[in-house]
């Protein structure tokens, strides 16, 4: 049985297919690759699979469990978490303090356990484990809304970090970082798949894909135009097509 | 100890600063525009009034019941607000500020137009004063706790995005319940002291214009903090006596105070981006350099 | 009877649909409550009595009106509104608050605190059909306000500017890049939102026959009621909410004759249609 299995999603706007019919599966500890052209409806599956928008139609199964019915937050408890492509930290916390947004689940499950105190010696430890993982211990008392745009797309990984997620969704965690950024980010993303959490990637450079991901899906307006190993989908005359203008970047 | 006046500001005064601290917690932690705070707090009072004349409960006793009855009303009002977003929300706050109102005014069981009248207070007016303080301060604490503790951190994460909030595990309906029943219960608060330091209460004092002076308090002092909150409620508090010698022109200073206020320290005085905190900050990091380099 | 009051009920819900129609043009292209319309509005009454009392000629007392109108808000919209767009919501929404009451304040000062006639006849008569008597006042209401809304209508859907006004009101940074002058789009919503609004100044004044400082006051919420009915933004949303909200007050009121205050009404329809419809009749997500 897969790790995440997504049957059949469908999604429309105002009449508009944004995806159609989509299948596609994850196993267990595996990176998944999700490309496409712009718009081709990358960003709403993620929000579909984050609960933040409901389906049109279809199914997502998540450890064996359907999951497409679920609030975003039962979603993040049940061990998904997310990046967003346009970063949206909590702008005027401090970097600890985004962090320790995503411990309350765990933390302070009831309704008394909220009245505890959310600045815990134990929790902030935790935190700034978690932001040494992304490079990130010496902003800790920055304000977000004030770092740079990379440090914001590490403050985010952070964040969904903090949530101790089995399931990690990241939305173009490499666009606009610099190039030397790349390596140090994909060594990461490598490193958490070691420890056992399961990837799925929507990024924009085919570079890091090829490198990173065992299997990819390609979307193009909504429809799956293929699916495979890294080198199955760069030889793919349909994904070929569905890139012209963009050739370089895939060969 | 003080003229009978004085006091009479004083508690005023005391019951602002608590809807002030009331509605920062929902717009200011929670980021929930309300533009109808005085209709929780009429709510209260009409609790508070229909308790003690009506069932003659005694002022500590119809106190928690006040307190209590206002959280569960205005947590059931804000299921409305639960389904609206950002101006949505404003707009129907301010429906429901006429509403209930409205309710007041015409059904006979709120003693309609004249309002509800003879309510005992129990303490003399200096002693009032004294009471309000203590509740005053028992709100500060209150607040201080709140914002430490993890509901605290949940609500500033949805005022600062819901959706990202939601992401992060956090269920924004359970804590929109609650930022709106706490702040209603404090209300609540406010209405009591209100209805039995007046012993004479009328819809006309909940109207939609009192909800904006009390959210004018909030902006005015700096939104989203206690201080702001606490010193706004002063300042509007005291600013009507102040300029009650230039009587006829009182409304048109206030109303230009919020168009200058909002043009040139949108902040409010002592909001954490306004230019006093910011001089503050400076002189306290200045000042330990000085004792060490001395 | 029951059309007599049909008849009432439109002529107030289509001077409703007039005031809003302003409030949610603005906020189509800057997503801001603009309490202080309603000033614009109350001005608009002010500024046609003024007029009318030199040159005792309606119709041109309309028309300088809504010049007039049109000018202050311009000036809002560059003065106020300009250099607050970029703060938190409520910031503009305070100062517009702050604005309209020290709006009323200065009517209040200048003219004084009493209702003033406004004794216009435009010579236009009444109608009869029938059981249904339109007065000489409906009449001109009707007549005024449907005029205004057809050539809201032509402009906003056979003219490049109104393409222009809904491609801004959609999206101002992409109408922006598509090359639209968004300041100047922008201008024109308060311009054409600001000559409505000071024609139902008009219109108001002349039906009811008083002019006085607050009567902005009620339209002011009121209005705000119908454009979130109408769905925040939506033109024929807001058409449909000043009707449905002017009929309804009036055949409730006159036909149960419930001892209901007509002005929570409004805000009780609102609030049930939300709970079915979170973004009004006609908005969008």
């Amino acid at each position: 049985m897969a790790f995440l299995e997504v049957r059949c999603l469908t999604k429309e706007f105002y009449g508009l297919r944004a995806l159609d019919r989509v299948d596609f599966s994850v196993e267990e500890r595996k990176i998944l690759g999700i490309i496409g052209p712009n718009g081709a409806g990358k960003t709403t599956l993620f929000n579909i699979i984050s609960g933040i928008l409901r389906p049109t139609a279809g199914e997502i199964q998540f450890q064996g469990a359907r999951i497409n019915h679920l609030k975003p937050h039962q979603i993040a408890m049940a061990g998904i978490a997310r990046t967003f492509q346009i970063v949206r930290p909590f702008g005027n916390f401090t970097v600890l303090k985004n962090v320790l947004v995503g411990f309350g689940h765990r933390f302070y499950p009831g309704l008394f356990s909220s009245a505890y105190r959310f600045e815990k010696e134990t929790h902030l430890e935790r935190a700034r484990e978690i932001l040494a993982r992304v490079g990130m211990e010496t902003y800790q008392g920055s304000i977000a809304k004030n770092l740079p745009l990379g440090l914001k797309k590490h403050l985010e990984i952070a964040r969904a970090l903090a949530l101790d997620p089995s399931l990690l969704l990241l939305d173009e965690p490499m666009a606009g970082l610099q190039y030397e950024e790349f390596e140090k980010l994909a060594g990461l993303i490598r490193g958490l798949r070691e420890e056992g959490i399961t990837i799925v990637l929507i990024e924009h450079n085919m570079q890091v894909v090829m490198d990173l991901c065992e299997r990819i899906v390609v979307l193009d307006h909504g429809v799956k135009i293929a699916e495979g190993s890294p080198e199955e989908v760069r030889t793919d005359p349909q994904v070929i097509e569905a890139y012209i203008g963009q050739e370089e970047t895939v060969a | 100890m003080f003229g009978g006046y004085i006091i009479t500001v004083a508690v005023t005064i005391g019951i602002y600063i608590i809807l002030a601290m009331s509605l920062n917690i929902i717009t200011g932690y929670a980021g929930q525009i309300s533009l109808g705070h005085a209709a929780f707090w009429g709510i209260g009072a009409y609790c508070s009034a229909l308790l003690s004349t009506r069932l003659g409960l005694p002022f500590w006793i119809g106190l928690p019941m006040t307190i209590a009855i206002t959280a569960l009303t205005g947590s059931l009002l804000a299921i409305p607000c639960l389904r609206v977003r950002e101006d949505f929300l404003a707009i129907t706050t301010i429906g429901i500020n006429f509403v209930v109102q409205a309710v007041f005014l015409y059904v006979p069981f709120f003693g309609g137009a004249m309002g509800i009248g003879g309510i005992r207070s129990p303490f003399s007016t200096s002693s009032f004063f004294w009471i309000t303080l203590i509740f005053v301060l028992v709100c500060i604490v209150l607040d201080r706790w709140l914002v430490t503790s993890w509901i605290g951190l949940a609500l500033e994460s949805i005022r600062e995005d819901e959706t990202a909030a939601a992401i992060s595990g956090i269920d924004v309906v359970r804590f929109k319940v609650a930022a709106f029943a706490i702040g209603s219960g404090l209300t609540g608060l406010a209405g009591h002291l209100y209805a039995h330091f007046m012993t004479f209460i009328s819809a006309d004092d909940f109207g939609f214009p009192q909800s904006i002076v009390i959210l004018s308090m909030i902006v005015f002092g700096g939104i989203g903090t206690l201080r702001g909150a606490i010193l706004g409620a002063i300042i509007l508090g005291v600013a009507p006596e102040i300029f009650r010698p230039v009587l006829d022109y009182r409304t048109l200073i206030y109303g230009g105070l919020l168009i200058f206020m909002m043009r040139f320290q949108p902040g409010g005085i002592l909001g954490d981006q306004s230019v006093l905190p910011k001089l503050f900050r400076m002189v306290r990091q200045r000042s330990p350099a000085l004792v060490r380099s001395g | 009877m029951i059309w007599q009051q049909f008849a009432n009920g439109l002529a107030i819900g289509s001077v409703y649909a007039l005031i809003a129609l302003g409030l949610t043009m603005v906020y189509g292209v800057l997503r801001i409550l603009h309490i202080a319309h309603a000033g614009v509005y109350a001005l608009g009454a002010y500024v046609g009595l003024l007029v009318f009392r030199f040159i005792p000629n309606f119709w041109l007392a309309l028309a300088i009106t809504m010049v007039a109108s049109s000018f202050a808000g311009i000036i809002l919209q560059r003065y106020l509104y300009a250099p607050l767009l970029a703060l938190p919501r409520i910031v503009p929404l305070i100062a517009s608050i702050g604005l309209f009451i020290a709006m009323e304040e200065i009517f209040r000062l200048i003219a004084g605190p009493y209702i003033l006639a406004f004794p216009a006849d435009p010579g236009l008569g009444g109608i009869e059909w029938g059981i249904v008597r339109i007065t000489n006042n409906q009449f001109l209401v009707f007549l005024v306000t449907v005029s205004l809304l057809a050539t809201l209508w032509f402009v906003m859907s056979k003219t490049k500017l109104g393409l222009a006004m809904k491609a801004t009101s959609q999206d101002l940074e992409i109408a922006s890049v598509m090359g639209i002058n968004t300041e100047r789009i922008i201008a024109t919503n308060f311009l054409i939102g600001s000559a409505l609004a000071g024609a139902a100044g008009v219109l108001v004044g002349v039906y009811f026959n008083s002019v006085y400082p607050t009567m902005g006051s009620i339209p002011a919420y009121k209005a705000l009621a119908i454009i979130v009915l109408g769905g925040l933004g939506s033109i024929p949303g807001t058409v449909l909410g000043g009707l449905l909200i002017g009929l309804g007050e009036t055949l409730l009121l006159g036909l149960i004759n419930i001892p209901f205050p007509r002005d929570a009404l409004a805000f009780i329809i609102m609030i049930i249609i939300l709970m079915f419809r979170p973004y009004g009749l006609l908005g969008k997500e």
